[in-house]
């Protein structure tokens, strides 16, 4: 496996030069399947640095990281990481090659049928004050977080087509956070406030409601504070992104 | 092995994403559908609710590329559940994969690597082969790999080894023609005394594919299938009678049409070589 996994590996004493020219179409195999399957889920990352910078920076990324389970789908794992030490000078790259992980898991994420209104309104039918405080929003599988600095919704319909060349990539006036779900068959996102994202990181915690109750109120003040988080209840619950609750 | 493989005889194509409309709405012209059954172990999401329409459909063949029978450390059991619940949901005519080794313990090099032909290699291949179709509850198919690497202290031909290997296992063949041709160039052997010493009563499935010539020849999946193939694929199938084809396109992917033609060259060329195994 080394000798596949690493070009500069020795090979055997006594290989010939034909078995030096057949261990060279099995490594120049592994390289280009495994370059390709990364562009596959970087697609945008891809369009947006160019095909040679990409090649490269996959490359770098399978040597540190060589693949090791049997699914190609995780050989991306990340990948932004290694591109935030690759382009430090353009903050944007990982970013969006955050965002298309965060797309590309929620693509296959498990699933599960979002709670409605009656449905939410069913299991919570007779909460006492406590049972409010402890409930805990069981979020649909796939939904992420990705904390953003540049305006990435421009940018991901800019690179959608590869048709032309992108605008740079603009920054934000505040750093950002963009909500990744699964609506449907098809993965989405939106940016979202301050607020909403300090309540649904709280989801993702596994918080109570009680305490993205309490989180609100830190940042909003008393009222404010639950006024919105009921609020963001009810428009969680309408978009489809809580697929049950705990109590 | 209690459930054997099914006899079906039928014509397929695999499913490529640029012909999923048609294969989804029930009108391409075939008679099987072969999927990567990786790209399905999945736990949602679209690749099962197409799968799931495509099967609504057409039989289904479900085709590894990563059991990899070969390793010496065993296989992934976390992998044949998964394999197991996909054959659970889509009651293919069969599973099968690769006589090849993609991984060790640690790494994988999601390639189908050959595997010395030694008793050792064998009687891992063997121990593990019987392992996956205990887990998944079905005899499995494996397919003759194409190779560019022969190992010096192999004891025996790579038909000698996969017909010890359906002996000991109870396993089914897929004959991938191609991979005999491209592996006869690459190695020198003949490729007809390959296919004659196999089991051909353990055959269900053959496959076509192009490849890229070359000083080694190259299983590239990328064009059409020449006609050093076709031939040997006519004299291929007046051995084995009826068993199901089916042609692998991986890249450069053509209209579906086109495919289809090729498909029917496939079924012609097998009508004339099995009526005259009839007659």
């Amino acid at each position: 496996m080394a000798q596949v996994l690493d070009e500069h590996a020795p090979l055997p004493d006594g290989w010939s030069e034909r078995h030096v020219a057949g261990m060279a179409v099995y490594r120049n195999n592994y390289r280009t399947a495994l370059v390709e399957a990364m562009r596959a889920t970087y697609e945008r990352t891809a369009r947006w640095v160019g095909d040679e910078a990409f090649a490269r920076a996959a490359a770098h990324h399978l040597i540190h990281h060589p693949p090791a389970g049997w699914t190609l789908d995780v050989i991306g794992q990340g990948f932004a990481a290694t591109l935030a030490d690759l382009f430090a000078h353009d903050p944007e790259v990982p970013e969006l090659a955050a965002l298309e992980w965060a797309m590309h898991t929620a693509f296959t994420a498990p699933d599960a049928a979002p709670l409605d209104a009656a449905g939410f309104a069913a299991a919570t039918a007779g909460f006492a004050e406590e049972d409010w405080q402890a409930m805990a929003l069981l979020p649909l599988p796939g939904c992420a977080l990705v904390p953003v600095a540049h305006d990435l919704p421009a940018l991901w319909r800019a690179l959608g087509t590869g048709d032309g060349e992108p605008s740079p990539a603009r920054a934000l006036a505040q750093p950002g956070t963009l909500l990744v779900w699964r609506e449907g068959l098809n993965p989405v996102f939106r940016p979202l406030d301050p607020a909403e994202a300090i309540g649904f990181s709280a989801i993702l915690r596994g918080a109570g409601f009680g305490e993205i109750c309490a989180a609100l109120v830190d940042r909003l003040g008393e009222q404010e504070g639950i006024e919105r988080a009921g609020a963001l209840l009810g428009q969680w619950i309408a978009e489809g992104l809580i697929a049950g609750i705990r109590r | 092995m209690d459930h054997q493989p099914a006899r079906f005889s039928g014509f397929g194509l695999g499913l490529r994403r640029e012909h999923h409309a048609a294969f989804l709405a029930g009108e391409a012209r075939v008679d099987f559908v072969e999927v990567i059954s990786e790209n399905f172990m999945v736990d949602g999401g679209r690749p099962l609710a197409v799968l799931e329409q495509v099967r609504a459909h057409y039989p289904v063949i479900l085709h590894g590329v990563s059991l990899s029978v070969g390793s010496a450390h065993g296989l992934d059991r976390a992998y044949l559940a998964r394999l197991r619940a996909l054959a659970d949901r889509i009651d293919p005519l069969w599973v099968s994969d690769h006589l090849c080794w993609t991984r060790t313990s640690a790494h994988s090099s999601h390639d189908l690597l050959p595997l010395p032909y030694t008793r050792e290699a064998l009687d891992t291949v063997c121990a593990n082969i019987a392992r996956a179709q205990d887990a998944l509850g079905r005899a499995m198919l494996f397919e003759n790999p194409s190779s560019y690497l022969a190992f010096p202290d192999d004891d025996m031909p790579e038909w000698a080894f996969i017909a010890a290997m359906a002996e000991r296992t109870g396993c089914g063949l897929l004959l991938d023609v191609n991979n005999v041709w491209v592996s006869s160039r690459n190695h020198g052997f003949d490729p007809d005394a390959y296919i004659a010493a196999l089991p051909h009563e353990r055959v269900r499935q053959v496959h076509l594919a192009g490849h890229t010539p070359g000083e080694i020849v190259i299983d590239t999946h990328d064009r059409a299938v020449c006609d050093e193939v076709w031939a040997l694929y006519a004299r291929t199938m007046a051995l084995l009678g009826p068993v199901a084809t089916m042609i692998e396109r991986d890249g450069d992917i053509p209209p579906l049409a086109e495919l289809v033609g090729e498909l029917d060259r496939a079924r012609t060329l097998a009508r004339r070589a099995t009526r005259r195994v009839a007659a």
